[in-house]
């Protein structure tokens, strides 16, 4: 009977051990989920006006609305014309926001605070445009592109994630505005349908 | 004098000629191939793009390749893809998405043809949530991404960010003797 069991345990044990082995899709990069409290809301990041802040700081009575941007992805390019009518939006109702810049491995090829506060004056940025230093914000928010879009509501719990719309390369060609939408929805107190999508972006240059 | 006139007509007549010659459009199409319908960059949905994937189960272990002209990191390994796709032609199908923006079409044609692929690529179309859901559950949008599949239709492994030609062929190795 100990025979038994002795071979039942080596079995069950080479199983567990094969199955690590396994070959499966890898999981999918773990993003903050809908629902989770914004994470690292007192950690201080630079601003290109030369302010320190944190998240905390910039969230509103309805919320906040952080966007995963950079200097050099033609993905931002694109859907920057978009940037101030959101952060506009967004600041009507009473939803604060922050665009930061996670590519840490490229700072010395376009992506310094230098070329930041170019950016923000070039484009006129209405909001503040701050340095992710480390991609450590990037990290903690599960971020893997950008623009890369996070909306949270007045208790900082996760409401949104995703895309800015579904067209990036026109804005008069926006079908399904879903930033514009969940930003409305939420400051109405409405249900954001969808809470996240996906679309094409530039990937965050990690630190190496 | 009768011959002067003559040769005056002939004159005006080539004049008018050449002048008209001006306003004929020309069809540069068919000078040169427009990018649109090269057989080396196919349009494809992300419901079409299944069932090429599906095409070769039983026969090819399948790499997927979502790259875009812009993307530093997508040029930076895509020749790597191509020296794997020359090493193991008969066991693996590298099926290139160029994820460009539909203005930047002949400049990813220009690419391929410059890296030397003389195999069908594709040019993603449509709405992005559709096709990244259809290429994989697990991407999140951000390029370059890849995606080994078995023979057997199995998926080995899929990553967002740039590989090595050591981690491309070792998942290759995999797909093919599943």
């Amino acid at each position: 009977m100990k025979k038994q069991y002795a071979a039942f345990a080596f079995i069950a044990m080479v199983g567990v051990a094969l199955y690590g082995f396994l070959p499966s899709e890898n999981t999918a990069m773990d993003e903050l989920a809908i629902g989770a409290q914004a994470p690292m809301v007192d950690h201080e990041v630079e601003d290109v006006s030369g302010e320190m802040l944190t998240l905390q700081k910039v969230a509103k009575e309805n919320g906040l609305l952080v966007n995963f941007s950079c200097n050099t992805c033609p993905w931002v390019s694109r859907w920057e014309d978009r940037y101030n009518p959101i952060a506009e939006l967004a600041e009507e109702h009473g939803i604060g926001v922050i665009a930061l810049n996670p590519n840490t491995a490229i700072r010395d090829d376009g992506e310094s605070l230098e070329d930041m506060k170019a950016r923000a004056e070039k484009s006129n940025y209405q909001f503040p445009y701050a340095l992710d230093e480390g991609s450590k914000l990037a990290t903690a928010f599960g971020a893997t592109r950008t623009p890369h879009i996070y909306l949270f509501n007045k208790d900082m719990e996760l409401v949104y994630r995703g895309a800015i719309d579904d067209n990036a390369a026109s804005a008069e060609g926006v079908e399904q505005p879903y930033l514009k939408n969940a930003i409305k929805a939420l400051a109405a107190g409405n249900e954001i349908n969808p809470q996240s999508t996906k679309s094409l972006g530039c990937t965050i240059k990690w630190p190496e | 004098m009768i011959i002067s006139n003559k040769r005056l007509e002939i004159g005006l007549f080539a004049t008018v000629m050449i002048l008209l010659m001006a306003f004929v459009p020309i069809d540069l199409t068919h000078q040169k191939e427009s990018p649109a319908s090269d057989p080396l960059l196919k349009n494809v949905t992300g419901s079409e793009l299944q069932e090429i994937v599906d095409s070769y189960q039983g026969k090819k272990a399948v790499l997927i390749n979502v790259w875009a002209t812009w993307c530093a990191p997508c040029v930076e390994e895509f020749p790597e893809i191509v020296k794997l796709q020359r090493a193991y032609p008969e066991k693996l199908q590298v099926i290139f998405i160029s994820g460009d923006f539909p203005d930047a079409r002949a400049r990813a044609l220009a690419f391929l043809k410059k890296q030397e692929v003389d195999w069908t690529t594709y040019f993603k179309t449509g709405d992005d949530q559709e096709f990244i859901e259809s290429v994989s559950p697990n991407w999140t949008g951000a390029l370059p991404f890849s995606k080994v599949i078995g023979i057997d239709g199995e998926v080995v492994a899929s990553w967002e960010q740039s590989a090595t030609y050591t981690k491309f062929e070792r998942h290759v190795k995999t797909a093919i003797n599943q």
